[in-house]
């Protein structure tokens, strides 16, 4: 194999895997649930807004009133979204644009709006919310192959 | 002068016809089915539509090992089980969307080539039986496969998820679900006419396969592949690497196999981890070759006739049958048995007609 060749072909090997990297990075996705709940940072309470609109690029809003919890899928490390906050009954509501960073390696994101609008660190209002697989009962599933090629519908 | 060319021309016609039989059959079975199962033509064109996207890319894979002269290549099957496994670590990744699907291609590529020198390695010492062999090769790698994603995936191979793993913690799902990246490609810069859906990124694509085939055919290396389809023998006197060759065109069908079946897996959305891949060879052989192919003769044109009869008739026949007989697993039945005695149906035909033109050349 002669020098060009060699060159060629590792420089191929290496654009396939900067490629691959960039996907790992702009293709990670995330499911962000937005609470709409009480919670405490230092022994301070924040309460709830009694009512509040998120909205994620063009997916349905997720309304939420006190209490309430909404979710909504990203992709990529960067979470954009429109709040349109109603503090109380009868309030004209207020709208803001948040973007910020969120972590790689969190599948769920769990963000507390109240916690984000009062300007609180991340760890008040961002952690990781984990989604148990629901026990079955059973303790497999019987496998299913088609060894036969008895095939189905394309 | 007139005499001898009406003496030609009647045995070319018989040829023609006979080598055409499965297409005008199948022509005639859906002109005879669409009536009778009373769907709507823009129903009709749509799932025409959709599936033309879903399978042509997989179907155009098995060109390049008939233009080696290796037959219709059932280690198609190599290059799907190289995809499932990069879509389970995606998905077990969380990497979505395009970016899955582009992450899931790369991933699988290294998996193909090697199952693809492999798979071609054997077929060199299996010339003139490399159909069978490649059939028989594809339920030992399936074997392998299973192996690995039943008892290897969550015990030896990371798997995160638990929607993933089996209950038990290790081995893959029945179904891996491909929600975040289900449709991703069909509808991007999807457009809709008459109401009839067109995934032109997804028609983009296999265009660009196609355009690629057409000029890989004419490169030295595809005058090769012809070469050595025509005559391994003569190849070789002429100083192509004859065995080099072949591989190179298996290890080209299985990577192009498992982008097809990335494409054909987006459009369904889901995995059936231990099924998906079998089916695939039959169905994409019998769609070619229902689109007028042969062992050593086959075109995109054929490609694309395959797609449109062979999906009309598995579209139409369930629902002609259940109006026929009352009931539509009957329906089921003979969309099965049609399209596989149809396979056998063609390769028979060709066959026919080619030792029709064999003795035809000796006279």
């Amino acid at each position: 194999m002669n020098k060009r060749k060699l060159l060629f072909r590792v420089g191929a090997i290496l654009i396939i895997l900067v490629i691959a990297a960039c996907m790992f990075v702009i293709g990670r996705g995330h499911t962000v649930y937005f609470d709409n709940k009480e919670t405490s940072y230092n022994g301070q309470t924040i309460e709830p807004f009694y009512k509040v609109t998120v909205t994620v690029g063009d997916q349905k809003p997720a309304k939420l009133s006190k209490g309430d919890r909404g979710m909504a899928d990203i992709m990529g490390q960067k979470l954009t979204m429109t709040l349109e906050i109603t503090d109380a009954e009868g309030d004209q509501p207020h709208a803001h644009k948040v973007s910020m960073s969120v972590p790689y390696n969190m599948d769920g994101i769990m963000i507390n709006v109240p916690a984000l609008m009062q300007g609180l660190p991340q760890d008040a209002y961002m952690s990781e919310f984990i989604i148990e697989t629901p026990d079955t009962g059973s303790t497999d599933e019987e496998i299913v192959t088609d060894e036969f090629d008895m095939g189905g519908d394309m | 002068m007139n005499k001898n060319t009406n003496k030609k021309a009647s045995p070319d016609l018989f040829n023609l016809v006979q080598r055409f039989s499965v297409p005008l059959m199948f022509i005639l079975i859906c002109a005879v089915c669409i009536p009778l199962s009373g769907l709507s033509a823009n129903m009709l064109i749509n799932e025409i539509v959709t599936r033309m996207g879903r399978n042509a890319f997989l179907i155009l894979s098995l060109l390049i090992p008939i233009m080696a002269g290796m037959g219709l290549n059932f280690g198609m099957t190599l290059g799907a089980m190289a995809a499932e496994i990069a879509l389970i670590f995606v998905s077990d990744w969380q990497i979505v969307g395009i970016p899955g699907m582009v992450l899931a291609a790369f991933i699988s590529i290294p998996i193909s080539v090697l199952l693809g020198i492999f798979c071609g390695k054997i077929l060199n010492e299996a010339k003139g039986r490399e159909m069978i062999t490649s059939y028989i090769m594809s339920f030992f790698i399936n074997g392998i496969y299973q192996l690995v994603v039943l008892y290897l995936m969550g015990s030896v191979i990371p798997i995160k998820h638990g929607s993933i793993k089996l209950p038990r913690g290790y081995g893959i799902r029945n179904t891996v679900s491909l929600l975040s990246m289900r449709q991703k490609l069909d509808n991007l810069l999807a457009i809709q006419i008459a109401g009839v859906k067109i995934p032109v990124l997804t028609f983009i694509i296999i265009a660009l396969l196609c355009l690629f085939i057409v000029w890989f055919s004419k490169t030295k290396l595809g005058q090769d592949m012809r070469a050595v389809g025509q005559d391994m023998e003569v190849a070789r006197d002429a100083g192509i690497n004859v065995e080099r060759t072949r591989i190179i065109s298996i290890v080209m069908s299985t990577v192009l196999a498992g982008f097809g079946m990335i494409i054909y897996l987006q459009n369904m959305g889901n995995i059936a981890t231990y099924s998906a891949h079998s089916q695939i060879g039959m169905f994409c052989i019998a769609a070619l070759l229902v689109g007028g192919a042969s062992v050593d003769r086959a075109s995109i044109g054929n490609v694309f006739l395959g797609v449109i009869l062979f999906h009309t008739m598995f579209i139409v026949a369930p629902k002609a049958g259940a109006a026929i007989t009352g009931d539509s697993m009957i329906g089921e039945y003979f969309r099965v048995f049609v399209s596989k005695s149809a396979a056998g149906q063609q390769l028979q035909a060709a066959q026919d007609a080619e030792e029709a033109a064999g003795k035809e050349k000796a006279e």
